[in-house]
């Protein structure tokens, strides 16, 4: 076997590609040719070295960004398509245009209906097209922090310290959701992963915390928090 | 008045023990999104750190892990099961990786930030192992050694790089590369073997912690 030969095979030999007995002749060419088993070390040095390379670990929880990505996506085509990535496939023009028709006739008809009370002298009730929108934000469907909807903010004396939550993880990682009530409560802790039994403690903490309720435009709403606990790092989502 | 029912259900209950992954998907399909949101957590941490090994900057890194989850969910509908999950993501990593290395070499000129290299003090600051404590001495000598075969990567064209970040720092085999890539395992072989011989070229001298 010559020098040129082997070193087309010394990849596939490392990784015990090889049948036996084509490895069984690279095996005595290696013995006997200084260079080729220079050559072979060095190779499996190299492979060595990425297989060593350490695992990079993003500094913020990804999975905030990403929903609160899609929540603004799935609010509505406008929206969707200012924040649709460069070269994404475009919806098409007459799909896009029928819910911004729909939007036009029921403010026209909101302000008909207005116009038809104030000319009668009733009293108003209340939009009848807002009832639409009331479950967003409350406790059963919470929205996500994004641009327009802050992250919850602590009350202080109450909120469950980075050390706290160390001292109840012990060993384990947690991925927890928590929702945040009008009130500043804590009406929901639902473990999306990691052991039940030790996420006991860290789950009870969190249902004892209280926060600022969150508002829009004045309204208190509810907002739905992902945490990411492990005795490493504790990882509340930055928005 | 907020509603004071606890919910509090594990992982398991959340997925099911058995077919975590088909239950995963198919919750996501509906529309879950604390079944998203796990899937996340489950595949950010692979995602993250391929993505960086390919483009060789966190921050792009990042803004491609954040491509790719939204593609995820976006496609989800259209994954058949013929691969693993895993094995798809995988797939939709590297095609959003090549894209945006593509179009970083095309604005190149007119950048305003040029893709920059992970500085040995990057691969400390986000390597786990970083984190693990130990001599500190022996902590910047790993991250030296880490930017130096990081720096080795980048060197190698892309389509060999990724063959190599999948097979070995991944330890992906070749069957499961050649998927990935949706390649004939033959391809994956040989460009393994060229990007190998590469790497060992460059990285043939005594590691990078001598140089401290």
């Amino acid at each position: 076997m010559t020098c040129k030969g082997v070193r087309k095979q010394l990849s596939a030999y490392v990784d015990g590609d090889l049948e036996s007995v084509e490895a069984g002749r690279l095996d005595s060419h290696l013995r006997e040719c200084a260079s080729c088993a220079a050559r072979e070390r060095s190779l499996r040095e190299a492979i060595e070295r990425v297989a060593e390379l350490p695992k990079l670990v993003s500094p913020e929880s990804m999975a905030a960004r990403v929903l609160s990505r899609l929540e603004v996506e799935t609010r509505g085509p406008g929206l969707a398509l200012m924040f649709r990535p460069r070269g994404a496939a475009r919806p098409l023009m007459v799909p896009s245009l029928l819910p911004a028709a729909l939007v036009v006739v029921a403010i026209l008809g909101g302000a008909l209906t207005l116009d038809r009370f104030r000319n009668g002298g009733a009293a108003f009730a209340g939009p009848a097209w807002d009832a639409s929108v009331a479950d967003s934000g409350t406790e059963q469907n919470p929205l996500f922090p994004s641009s327009d909807v802050t992250m919850p903010r602590a009350r202080l004396g109450r909120i469950v310290d980075g050390a706290g939550y160390r001292a109840a993880a012990g060993e384990g990682s947690f991925f927890l959701e928590t929702v945040v009530a009008r009130d500043g409560t804590v009406s929901a802790v639902t473990l999306l992963d990691g052991d039940s039994v030790q996420a006991r403690p860290i789950v009870d903490a969190l249902r004892r915390e209280l926060y600022e309720p969150v508002r829009v435009q004045g309204r208190p709403v509810a907002v739905s928090v992902y945490r990411l606990i492990s005795r490493l790092e504790v990882r509340p989502p930055r928005i | 008045m907020a509603t004071r029912e606890l919910s509090f259900r594990s992982a398991d209950a959340l997925v099911g023990a058995a077919g975590q992954e088909t239950g995963l998907v198919e919750q996501c399909r509906q529309g879950d999104p604390r079944a998203f949101a796990r899937l996340v957590a489950v595949h950010e941490g692979m995602v993250f750190n391929l993505a960086a090994r390919l483009l060789g900057d966190a921050e792009e890194a990042r803004d491609v892990s954040q491509d790719v989850f939204l593609q995820v969910y976006r496609t989800l509908a259209r994954f058949e099961g013929r691969s693993s999950l895993k094995t798809w993501i995988y797939r939709i990593v590297v095609n959003h990786c090549h894209n945006r290395r593509r179009l970083w070499s095309r604005r190149a000129r007119g950048a305003s930030r040029p893709l920059e290299d992970l500085t040995p003090s990057d691969e400390a600051k986000l390597s786990r192992a970083a984190d693990g404590g130990g001599d500190p001495y022996d902590r910047v000598r790993r991250a030296e050694q880490a930017a130096q075969v990081q720096a080795a990567l980048l060197s190698l064209p892309f389509r060999h790089r990724a063959v190599v970040v999948l097979r070995d720092a991944e330890g992906l085999s070749c069957e499961a590369v050649a998927e990935a890539l949706g390649l004939p395992v033959g391809t994956v072989k040989s460009r393994l073997s060229r990007a190998r011989e590469t790497l060992r070229k460059r990285l043939g001298g005594p590691r990078g912690g001598d140089a401290l």
